[in-house]
C-alpha cells in the first residue's frame, strides 16, 4: 500500500491583496513539488457556504489534514467544526498556541454535542499571518507530514488499518463568494450557558438535538455585529474577522494581534463596559430592522439590576423563618 | 487639491510627528476624535476624509471595507468599517451622529489615493450631520497636547 499523503488545504484571504496571494502561491507552488503532500486551494473558509466544494472536499478528506488560513488557529477549528470538519487539534509548532482545553472543573459543551467525540485524525490549522516568508510554512508542513506518517504508522502496527479511500478531486477555483458574517462556537470553552441565545435577538443560535448550543442560522447574523461575543462568559464565541484579537480567537494573553498597531483607540473606538458595548451593538441592529432597541434590559442575566422585588426577596431570605 | 495649496482661507498647518511634517488645509474643519478632516460640499453635506496625522501611523493602506451601507443613520463614533495598512489596523468611527449617504466607491477598489492624495480623492465618504467640528488651528494644537500620550499608547503596543 503506498504511504497516505498529507492533505494541505490554503484558504486563501478575502480580498484581493497581492502579497497574501502571493504567499498562498508560493506555498502551493513549493508543496506540488512534494511527492508526500497533496495540496488544494479553497476560497476564504468564514464565506464559504455549508454546500461549497470547498467544504465537500475538506469533509471528504480521511486522514490528517493542514489547513492554512489568514485567521487565528482557534477560530480555524472551530469553524471547520462546525461544518462537520472535525478531529483533533494538531500542535503546530508555529506560534505559541496549543488550542488545549481549559482543564477547570465546570463541564464543557463538547462532551455533550449530538455530533459526538471528535473523530480521532488531526487538523493542524496554520496562522498565515505568521509570516511574509512561504519557507516558514513549507518547513512546518514537512515537519507535519513526516509526524502524521509516523502516527500512521504506529496506527497500521496496532492491527487498525490506514484509512485508504481517496478524498474527491479538489474543488475547480470558484468566483469570489460573498463576504460572510458570523459567530463561531469554541465547544471547548463553551459551558451551555445559553447567555448568547438568551442576548441574541435575530435568531442565531439554537440548539442540537442534544441541547447543546449550536449557531443554527449563521446568516442572519448581523454583519460586523460581534455583541454575544462580549456576552460570553467563557470567551468562547469568536468572530474570525473581527479585528480585535480577543474575539477573533486569538488565545488569552496571546501577544495582541499579533502583528500590527492597533489604531482604533486613536481613531475614536469608544472605552467602554463589554456588556454596554454589545448592548448598544444590539440596539444598532434593532433600530435598522425597524424593532424596538432594548438596551441593557433583555437578555443580560448578569446585568439585570436589581429592582424592588429582588430586596424584597432578599428580606424575606433573611427572616429567621 | 494638494495640502501643500493656499487656499483663500489660509495656507495649511503644519504638525510634526517626528521628522515627518503633517499638512493640514485650513479650507475644511476636522474631528479630532477621530482624526478625519470635513470638507462641507454645496449640498450641505460634508466630504469626508482621513487626515494626514491618520494617515501617517497607517502608512501604506491597502485594505478598507464598510461594514455598513451607504443612507445608513449612524450614531457618534459608530464602528462603521475597517482598514488596514502594513503596519497598522484600526476600526473606522464617524466623527459624529448623523447620516452616511454614500461612499467613495473608487478608494474602496482601491485605497491608494488615501496615500497619494489624501485630501482629494482619498475621501472616504459623503456624510450628513448637524455637528459642529474644530478648525484647523485648533485641530493642530488637539495634536500637540495629545502627541506625548499618543506617542506613549503607540509604543506600550509596539513593545508589547
Amino acid at each position: 500500500m503506498p504511504p497516505r499523503k498529507l492533505t494541505v488545504v490554503i484558504s486563501q484571504a478575502q480580498g484581493a491583496n497581492p502579497a497574501k496571494r502571493q504567499l498562498e502561491e508560493d506555498i502551493a507552488v513549493a508543496m506540488f513539488g512534494r511527492g508526500d503532500v497533496e495540496v488544494s486551494v479553497v476560497p476564504p473558509l468564514v464565506d464559504m457556504t455549508a454546500d461549497d466544494p470547498g467544504f465537500l472536499f475538506l469533509r471528504g478528506v480521511p486522514g490528517d489534514v493542514v489547513v492554512a488560513s489568514w485567521l487565528y488557529p482557534r477560530a480555524t477549528q472551530w469553524v471547520l467544526d462546525r461544518q462537520g470538519v472535525r478531529g483533533q487539534y494538531g500542535k503546530t509548532l508555529l506560534g505559541d498556541e496549543d488550542g488545549s482545553n481549559d482543564f477547570s472543573d465546570v463541564p464543557r459543551t463538547d462532551a455533550i454535542r449530538a455530533a459526538g467525540p471528535t473523530p480521532d485524525r488531526a487538523i493542524y490549522c496554520l496562522d498565515l499571518r505568521i509570516s511574509p516568508d512561504a519557507a516558514t510554512f513549507v518547513d512546518e508542513i514537512a515537519r507535519i507530514a513526516e509526524e502524521s506518517r509516523v502516527e500512521v504508522a504506529t496506527l497500521t502496527t496496532l492491527g487498525l488499518p490506514a484509512v485508504t479511500a481517496q478524498p474527491p478531486a479538489p474543488p475547480k477555483k470558484a468566483e469570489a463568494p460573498k463576504r460572510r458574517w458570523y459567530p463561531v462556537i469554541d465547544y471547548s470553552r463553551c459551558t451551555n450557558c445559553m447567555e448568547c441565545i438568551d442576548f441574541c435577538l435575530f435568531g442565531v443560535y439554537g440548539v442540537d438535538d442534544a441541547g447543546a448550543i449550536l449557531v443554527e442560522e449563521q446568516d442572519s447574523c448581523k454583519k460586523g455585529c460581534p455583541a454575544c461575543s462580549r456576552v460570553c462568559p467563557e470567551n468562547a464565541i469568536m468572530f474570525p474577522g473581527h479585528k480585535t484579537p480577543v474575539i477573533a480567537g486569538a488565545d488569552d494573553g496571546e501577544d495582541t494581534g499579533g502583528f500590527k498597531l492597533d489604531l482604533s483607540k486613536l481613531f475614536g473606538a469608544p472605552e467602554k463596559d463589554p456588556l454596554e458595548l454589545a448592548a448598544a451593538e444590539r440596539d444598532v441592529e434593532l433600530l435598522r430592522d425597524g424593532r424596538d432597541a432594548v438596551g441593557m434590559q433583555v437578555g443580560l442575566r448578569r446585568s439585570k439590576t436589581r429592582d424592588a422585588m429582588d430586596d424584597l426577596i432578599d428580606e424575606l431570605d433573611a427572616l429567621p423563618l | 487639491m494638494t495640502a501643500a495649496e493656499e487656499t483663500p482661507a489660509g495656507p495649511p498647518r503644519t504638525f510634526a510627528m517626528g521628522t515627518h511634517e503633517a499638512l493640514f488645509p485650513s479650507d475644511r474643519v476636522y474631528a479630532e476624535k477621530t482624526h478625519l478632516w470635513l470638507a462641507p460640499s454645496d449640498d450641505g453635506r460634508y466630504r469626508v476624509g482621513l487626515t494626514a496625522y491618520s494617515v501617517r501611523l497607517l502608512n501604506d493602506v491597502y485594505f478598507l471595507d464598510w461594514s455598513v451601507d451607504g443612507g445608513t443613520d449612524v450614531r457618534d463614533r459608530q464602528d462603521v468599517g475597517e482598514i488596514e495598512s502594513s503596519k497598522a489596523v484600526s476600526s473606522l468611527h464617524v466623527p459624529a451622529a448623523g447620516r452616511i449617504v454614500s461612499f467613495n466607491e473608487s478608494v474602496l477598489a482601491d485605497p491608494s489615493a488615501i496615500n497619494t492624495d489624501t485630501y482629494g480623492e482619498g475621501w472616504l465618504y459623503e456624510f450628513e450631520t448637524d455637528a459642529e467640528f474644530v478648525g484647523v488651528d485648533e485641530y493642530v494644537d488637539a495634536l500637540t497636547a495629545a502627541w506625548d500620550r499618543d506617542q506613549r499608547y503607540l509604543k506600550k503596543q509596539a513593545n508589547a
